[in-house]
């Protein structure tokens, strides 16, 4: 059972090399620090329509693959972790309905503009608290760790949070983006560990970058926001909390950071993901096609494919569950792709309203793989 | 009997009239004194000065903001602390998160480290929880009475010394004497 239940963390551990490391090693450095420049010049000069065009054009199918890769953990019996994904799962679907629910009920003017804080406050600290569970849940899988500690440090971000429930919320915006690189860091920590010393050493090349943005933006003039939608982007940005900064700064600093986590899953998680589908021979698990006709091309060019995910692929797996949800989500992505076409202001923000769920579903697969 | 009857009520009729004024309107409530509002508490400054020749009420930039903000329900452009200082329940709310916080961390400190100098550590951080836990109960923060930083005005004023207290403004209805601002001091007998 507990085999069964731990099948997707082993698919993870590669068999095989490719052929000459270090020369992909090279390459995927030097994808990221092009990404990376690329992202800090573009978003430092047009930051307004750069946000603009990277949601329109990366936001649904981004959450499309982070979806995919979040099937591609789920192992397929529960086992001991059964408490742990409960626990995830209601915590994602109560959080994500109470914050859906706060514009709609701020819509209705049920409670005064003073009492907002407070409810914004509450629901940052139900967000802190189920972490803090998540995190002890997570520990006690963990024989030589204790993980406790998490209970502290959630209490204390709550007294944080209760001092300024605003300014926490912006935390959350900016530091989001900065969990797909932690993503990525633990990906490649188990599928190619000798390429993590030179990601790391990349990942220095952020906080350089940013530095580079403010000490350039920082006495640019506040960005025209005269119209409802470059508004909305300035105060997602943070315009309104922090007055004494350029908008300019928050602006490009906020859509250079989403760049990044776009490009993480969406090119580099993708690229190098999915192991060989012939290591599963060694994992006892069903092979999609015969064993002898096993492919040894790399899964990365098929994501379309549902056999590729082990929750599928898996004799007691669910395939067609899987499908389902693949396809549902695609046409969600045609969907916004729709609505952004049709009224990109409105679409937005019911866009930045209901993504909270990815944001909440990061949590708990990013401690499965700590 | 039966003229008798309607004698009575005959009589009993306006009687009942008195007692219910049917026949008068019924009088308007009239309109309850519209309460003081405390909108903002500030500070005050009073200076004596021998050369001015009108008084003069100097408001900061800031406090100027934050009364406009207070008067039209907004929470305007404060600053950290102000936000702080002007919501009790968020204080009171962080200062008990974060007792919570020193607790569970002396408690997990305890459990997790076995050296004496660690356990002296842990030992701080439940003292440090306690303190604040007892801070928060006995309300150890909370300031002297505003009469005692106005006690000394009139000896103040006499020697030209200014003198500083705390201030609420309140918004109140228009008063008849014409007067537009009023300073009310407080004065405790000695």
């Amino acid at each position: 059972m507990e085999r069964t239940a731990n099948i997707d963390l082993a698919a993870w551990r590669p068999r095989q090399r490719a052929a000459n490391p270090e020369l992909s090693l090279r390459v995927f450095a030097g994808i990221l620090i092009a990404c990376a420049c690329l992202s800090a010049f573009l978003a430092s000069w047009l930051p307004l329509q750069l946000s603009v065009l990277t949601v329109f054009l990366f936001a649904g199918p981004h959450n499309w693959f982070e979806l995919r890769y979040f099937l591609m953990r789920l192992p397929v019996r529960f086992g001991k972790s059964r408490n742990f994904f409960l626990t995830a799962f209601v915590g994602i679907g109560f959080l994500t309905i109470a914050y859906v629910a706060l514009p709609v009920l701020y819509s209705f003017s049920l409670w005064p503009a003073t009492a907002w804080p407070n409810i914004l406050a509450s629901w940052n600290t139900l967000l802190l608290l189920w972490l803090a569970i998540l995190v002890w849940l997570r520990g006690k899988q963990k024989l030589k760790r204790d993980w406790s500690w998490a209970i502290p440090v959630a209490l204390a971000l709550c007294s944080l949070n209760w001092l300024a429930p605003e300014f926490f919320s912006l935390a959350i915006v900016y530091l989001h983006p900065l969990v797909a690189l932690w993503f990525l860091d633990r990906h490649l920590g188990r599928t190619r560990p000798e390429w993590l010393r030179a990601y790391r050493r990349c990942l220095c090349l952020v906080p350089l970058l940013l530095a580079g943005m403010v000490w350039q933006l920082t006495r640019t003039p506040a960005l025209a926001d005269d119209n409802g939608l470059f508004w909305r982007i300035t105060q997602h940005a943070g315009a309104q909390l922090l007055p004494n900064i350029s908008s300019h700064v928050l602006v490009a600093v906020h859509v250079f950071l989403e760049m990044l986590h776009y490009a993480v899953w969406l090119i580099a998680l993708p690229l190098i993901a999915y192991p060989r589908i012939t290591e599963e021979a060694h994992l006892g698990v069903r092979p999609a096609r015969t064993r002898r006709s096993a492919p040894t091309k790399r899964a990365s060019g098929q994501f379309w494919d549902v056999k590729t995910v082990p929750l599928a692929r898996h004799p007691r797996g669910f395939p067609k569950l899987v499908a389902t949800a693949l396809a549902f989500s695609a046409f969600l992505v045609a969907i916004l792709w729709f609505g952004f076409s049709v009224d990109y202001t409105t679409t937005r923000d019911v866009y930045f309203t209901v993504a909270i769920a990815h944001v909440l579903a990061e949590a708990p697969f990013l401690l499965r793989m700590l | 009997m039966k003229k008798f009857f309607s004698l009575g009520i005959l009589c009993l009729l306006p009687a009942m009239a008195i007692t219910s004024y049917a026949d008068i309107a019924r009088p308007k409530p009239s309109p309850s004194p519209q309460q003081p509002r405390i909108v903002l508490h500030t500070s005050l400054t009073i200076v004596p000065d021998n050369k001015a020749y009108e008084a003069r009420l100097q408001i900061s930039q800031s406090s100027l903001q934050e009364l406009r903000a207070a008067l039209s329900n907004t929470p305007g452009n404060e600053s950290m602390a102000q936000r702080i200082a002007h919501s009790s329940t968020r204080t009171m709310l962080a200062g008990l998160f974060m007792f919570l916080s020193l607790s569970f961390a002396g408690v997990w400190l305890a459990r997790s480290v076995q050296t004496r100098g660690q356990k002296a550590i842990a030992a701080l951080l439940m003292g440090a929880a306690v303190i604040g836990a007892a801070t928060i109960i006995a309300r150890a923060n909370a300031g002297p009475p505003g009469s005692w930083l106005w006690r000394k005005l009139p000896q103040n004023l006499s020697k030209g010394a200014p003198t500083n207290g705390g201030i609420d403004i309140e918004i109140v209805p228009d008063s008849n004497d014409g007067s537009g601002m009023k300073l009310i001091i407080p004065q405790r007998p000695e």
